[in-house]
């Protein structure tokens, strides 16, 4: 019994990691197999779920990054900001692709989220400039939800900006949200937690499918499951041949993105 | 160094997890739990070194076995080649050390 | 046609969903009222059409302020500026109308020897106008207090300044007090068209405030060209 409870654990927590429904078959089967054969406690023959699913991760490699990259979806051109005499940004510079991820990156204050409120045009530059082709989908760090809403509203009032019909957006609102890990219920936003908070705000970021997502550290609360969750969202974006931007501090994830922009002093500031 | 074992025993003959696990601890390496030995095994399935397929077990669900692959018995060739080189090496030095 | 209407169904249930407010704002009206019903039933009437519009303009402020951090994402979702402003103003005027009705009936059973229907003008005037005069402070003003403080001026400015003077005439309410005089005091035709006059020039000006306030707000930056998508 408590076999399966840990087997369906592994389950999960493989997908998490992004291992396809086939491979993660096995791998449980394989598991099951071992178990029965050895009528060992799981915990002890192969660890926690999330690190046995962690290690087989591991061993499959790295997602394959695309090779097939599509046409230009944002590019921005030596983009310059100063509050009052200090210089943020100066003369930072991105190209990326349909297909591709760009993480940003650099310390707290280095201009990341300014930057991206330039590439989406919510703030204004002192110089260079900004082509975005296609739709795009933008997630704040905070903020960017209304408090008296309840989740499916907030989804009917983006999807309608995006032309869906109500009932559409609904739906596929509730489906990014269970990607995941949350069931909307009927709770209004201001009683959400922090991390559901940001998960309403990055469903609604992906609203309509838009061609370009930029996404400022979104996880901000989010548990683990839900970061991996997060970034298997990320992958499967990209794998639809959107172009995802991610601001973030954290670079255990770097490896696994095709375009790096560091903003921290001394760097470039350059990445195509 | 587990993986290069894991290879020699199935040079031997295919094999599946468990089984693989319980020749290991015979063979004196002690106990190699599943949590490190299947990620070895996926790892030399993906590098191309073993090859894998489903048998029915006795009355029990389908067991994946493993066997290994011409580029596999090169390695486990190689690699035994270069062991015995070393060992003999290492073997000359800490006889010479006694025999003082 | 959809997203302006979306807008207004989304304000309204936000606005519906703060029970406080809603009673303040249907109480604080029924206080100018009754506060000086006692002495004179004209200037009971003249104070409760002024608390109405006052209150109104007030949540019209808190309604744009609330609005203002999801406003730019509302954007690049694919709304237009005057789809944004022009559903909120829809759903502030439909609250306006409820509000006033009961005020209204209040007049209409409770006071004699008035002319309802100019009462009725004031008011809807006031529905029209108090909106706009929030939203215009919200969109040009940074914060809530400051747009309160001068909700507060304008109000009591309005109170205060003699109607017939001209500087009231600047006053954007300045209407309710001059149809009030024709309503209550049975005045000639003279102040109803002066009355209207006032409200529908003051109610063009803001809204073009609006507009302009929130056109600039959200203005698509100029580095920004965007290519096959929403414009």
């Amino acid at each position: 019994m408590r076999h399966e409870i840990w087997l369906a654990a592994l389950t999960d927590e493989l997908r998490r990691h992004g291992i396809g429904p086939d491979l993660a078959a096995h791998v449980v089967a394989e598991a099951a197999g071992h178990l029965r054969d050895s009528g060992e406690a799981p915990l002890r023959a192969f660890g926690p779920p999330s690190a046995y699913a962690a290690a087989v991760a591991d061993s499959v490699g790295p997602l394959a990054v695309s090779s097939a990259v599509g046409p230009v979806r944002l590019r921005a051109v030596d983009i310059r900001k100063r509050y009052g005499r200090r210089t943020v940004l100066s003369g930072v510079s991105l190209t990326l692709h349909a297909g591709q991820v760009a993480a940003v990156v650099g310390a707290n204050g280095s201009g990341k989220s300014t930057f991206l409120r330039i590439c989406a045009g919510l703030a204004g530059a002192d110089g260079g400039h900004v082509e975005l082709h296609g739709t795009v989908g933008y997630c704040p760090q905070a903020g960017g939800t209304a408090d008296f809403l309840l989740a499916d509203e907030h989804f009917a009032l983006i999807g309608a900006g995006r032309g869906l019909p109500r009932a559409a957006a609904q739906r596929e609102g509730a489906g990014r949200a269970a990607a995941l890990d949350w069931v909307p219920g009927d709770a209004q936003a201001r009683h959400l937690s922090g991390g559901t908070r940001q998960k309403l705000n990055l469903v609604l970021a992906g609203l309509g499918d838009p061609d370009v997502l930029l996404l400022d550290e979104p996880y901000q609360g989010f548990d683990r499951g839900t970061y991996l969750d997060f970034w298997h969202e990320v992958w499967r974006w990209r794998d639809a041949g959107r172009a995802v931007v991610v601001v973030t501090h954290l670079l255990n994830q770097l490896d696994r993105v095709d375009v790096v922009l560091d903003l921290s002093a001394g760097s470039t500031g350059v990445a195509a | 160094m587990l993986d290069l074992c894991v290879l020699g025993l199935l040079a031997r003959g295919d094999s599946y997890g468990y089984e693989l696990a319980q020749s290991l601890q015979s063979a004196g390496l002690g106990t190699i739990q599943g949590g490190t030995l299947y990620p070895v095994l996926l790892r030399l399935q993906r590098s191309g070194l073993v090859t894998v397929y489903w048998r029915e077990g006795g009355g029990g669900p389908a067991r994946k076995y493993y066997t290994i692959s011409a580029a596999g018995l090169a390695v486990v060739r190689d690699a035994a080649s270069q062991w015995a080189a070393f060992a003999g090496g290492v073997g000359a030095i800490l006889q010479e050390r006694t025999a003082r | 046609m959809n997203r302006t209407m979306t807008i207004a169904e989304m304000t309204l249930r936000e606005t519906v969903r703060r029970r406080g407010v809603l009673v303040l704002l249907l109480v604080l009206p029924l206080a100018f009222y009754l506060g000086r019903r006692g002495d004179h039933l004209g200037q009971s009437i003249r104070f409760v059409c002024l608390g109405l519009a006052w209150v109104l303009s007030a949540a019209a402020l808190f309604v744009g302020s609330a609005a203002r951090s999801l406003e730019p994402r509302l954007r690049l979702s694919g709304y237009a500026t005057h789809q944004l402003f022009l559903g909120r103003l829809l759903a502030l005027w439909t609250l306006g109308l409820a509000l006033s009705t009961p005020y209204f009936l209040l007049i209409r059973f409770d006071q004699h020897d008035v002319r309802y229907g100019a009462i009725a003008v004031i008011m809807l005037l006031g529905v029209l106008v108090a909106p706009l005069l929030g939203l215009a402070l919200s969109a040009l003003l940074p914060r809530d207090l400051e747009g309160m403080l001068v909700l507060m001026t304008v109000v009591g400015l309005q109170m205060i300044l003699d109607p017939a003077g001209n500087a009231a005439r600047l006053l954007p309410f300045w209407f309710s007090r001059e149809i009030g005089t024709y309503a209550i005091d049975h005045t000639s035709v003279g102040y109803l068209d002066r009355g209207l006059l006032h409200g529908a020039v003051t109610a063009g000006l803001l809204l073009v405030l609006v507009a302009v306030g929130f056109g600039v707000r959200l203005r698509r930056r100029p580095h920004v060209k965007i290519v096959g998508g929403l414009s």
